[in-house]
């Protein structure tokens, strides 16, 4: 155990995934407050065959340039979801729903064009990209989750009180001259940076995990806007420190379902014992219910 | 009285629909104005004309001469109930803390002074009390001197609130009309959508009749009339020019 914790590459590792878990776990809470939870969803499996794309046309597996596919397809994803919820009867719920298995599908259809095909080279690494694999990931991978969340947490404490004006009360924060559309874009560009730079170490399926889990836990324990930030940054740092060793430890245990696992357990803890949770909940109601 | 708000040729629709048409309308400053009107008649996309939350089609808003846009700072706005979310996790004083959003540099972190001037709000709408209580658990009555101590810690000069009294308790509704009072002694203004027809001549003291555009304006004692008010309510059929 020893061995693994003071391996240089775990290091590194669980320091990328720790930091990309930090940083989802504070902007998913935004977006949880914001009821808009499953548009991460549906857009961090619409990042999938960007991937694949990507890779398709650039002839590389290079971290940047698959990033950037995943980016592109994610911002694609949302508008999608924009334009058809805006221009057809289909409510949001069925829009994300079509685009989340429209988008997964073509990513897989596509994998499963260049795994056969022998123009392409390197095409194992691929499916890494849908649970994550952070034992396979590369320094580059590393830098480039550091670089992003880092500049996404930045972003964040620079807007804090902007952003907290906006997600409470829109049209107030409009009325004193906040630009919600800056804020918006804001919260959606952060996300689906996470989501792009995040895939090869959680996968593209369990991703959305990293932006809800941790909000849903700091809520239950928390009813003050910042503590709930802080709950969920650390529950999310700890879960990816934890996931990654597990997957570290264990061969062929994928990053994506051991963080998401250790973040259940969070969840599932919280829900029992949090001030919030259901069962402290339903004693605090029998109790009021015997006053009265 | 001086002209503070004019609104020339207002024109806005939903989609094509119109809501508002060829309004124009004089606020004067320091007063206690009630926007009167049946409901649906455009009340609120007039407030949120002048707060330019939404873009009218045509017209011009203007605040002391300059566009509103410029003025905006000086304006406290105080949303309809509806408006905000209430699954966010703050406490009161966090939501009176935004008021003083507008006078802070760079970072817009609130200080001590800030606080200050944050719990004298939620004493004057005696809510110090609850400083600490999370938001979504008051009464509606309590939310919305929550949201009048956030207008006030804001310091504006025009205060623009869309029905506060709806819903609220009796003693909440007394002391909303205290304050808006005692502040226009300090030279504020108000602009206050208004829904209870027997109530306008105790609390206010110039008025705008409002269906599609404007039925009547000026002092509450020189229009508010059955005349102008059966205008209103009674002839629905619309007010083409
Ligand atoms: N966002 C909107 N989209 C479409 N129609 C709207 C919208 N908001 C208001 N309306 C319509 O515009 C008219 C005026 O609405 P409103 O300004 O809310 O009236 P009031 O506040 O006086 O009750 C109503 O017929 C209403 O249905
Ligand atoms: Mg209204």
């Amino acid at each position: 155990m020893i061995d693994i914790l003071t391996s240089y590459t775990f290091m590194i590792v669980a320091l990328g995934t720790v930091i990309l878990a930090v940083a989802s776990g504070i902007i998913g809470t935004v977006s949880v407050i914001k009821g808009q939870s499953l548009i991460g969803d549906a857009v961090g499996h619409a990042t999938f065959p960007g991937i694949v794309l990507a890779f398709m046309l650039a002839g590389t597996r290079e971290t940047l340039v698959l990033a950037l596919g995943a980016l592109l397809l994610g911002i694609i994803a949302f508008f999608t979801i924009q334009i058809i919820t805006e221009h057809s009867r289909i409510t949001l719920d069925g829009a994300l729903a079509l685009v989340l298995s429209s988008f997964f599908g073509l990513g897989m259809a596509l994998m499963s064009f260049v795994q056969g095909n022998p123009d392409f080279e390197g095409t194992q690494g691929l499916s890494d990209y849908i649970f994550g694999q952070a034992a396979y990931m590369l320094r580059s991978d590393v830098y480039l989750i550091l670089a992003a969340s880092g500049a996404s947490l930045l972003v964040f404490i620079l807007f804090y009180q902007q952003l907290k004006i906006y997600i409470f009360d829109p049209v107030y924060s409009r009325s004193i001259g906040i630009s919600n559309m800056l804020m918006n874009f804001m919260i959606l560009g952060i996300t689906i940076t996470l989501i792009a730079v995040g895939l090869k170490a959680v996968g593209a399926i369990l991703i959305v995990n990293l932006l809800i889990a941790p909000a849903v836990v700091g809520q239950l324990w928390s009813d003050r806007f910042f503590h709930v930030l802080i709950i969920a940054a650390a529950t999310g740092g700890i879960s990816a420190f934890a996931g990654t060793y597990i997957s570290t430890a264990g061969n062929d245990i994928a990053t994506g379902p051991a963080i998401i696992l250790v973040l259940s357990a969070f969840v599932l803890v919280s829900l029992l014992s949090a001030r919030k949770g259901l069962l402290r909940r339903s004693i605090l109601k029998r109790k009021v219910g015997e006053r009265s | 009285m001086e002209t503070l708000i004019t609104i020339k040729d207002l024109n806005v629709a939903y989609q094509e629909k119109p809501a508002l048409w060829h309004v124009n309308m004089s606020i004067p400053a320091n007063s206690r104005t009630a926007i009167v009107g049946p409901n649906g008649a455009g009340k609120s996309t007039l407030i949120k004309s002048i707060m330019t939350l939404i873009k009218p089609i045509s017209g011009k808003i203007d605040i002391d001469g300059k566009d509103v846009r410029h003025a905006l700072k000086r304006i406290a706005y105080v949303p309809q109930k509806g408006e905000v979310n209430w699954d966010f996790p703050a406490t009161v004083l966090d939501v009176v803390l935004m008021g003083r959003y507008v006078h802070k540099g760079w970072f817009k972190r609130p200080n001590r002074q800030d606080s200050e001037i944050a719990l004298d709000a939620l004493k004057t709408m005696k809510m110090e009390a609850f400083r600490n209580r999370q938001i979504s658990e008051l009464s509606g009555g309590q939310r919305q001197r929550v949201f009048l101590a956030r207008a006030i810690a804001q310091n504006a000069e025009i205060y623009i609130m869309d029905e506060p009294l709806q819903g609220i308790d009796i003693t909440t509704e007394k002391l909303i009309i205290d304050v808006m009072k005692a502040l226009q002694q300090e030279g504020k203004t108000f602009v206050v959508v208004h829904h209870q027809l027997d109530t306008v001549e105790d609390y206010f003291d110039h008025a705008v009749i409002l269906n599609k555009t404007v039925i009547a304006q000026g002092p509450v004692e020189a229009i508010w009339n059955e005349s102008n008010i059966e205008k209103a309510y009674y002839e629905m059929s619309g007010h083409h020019d």
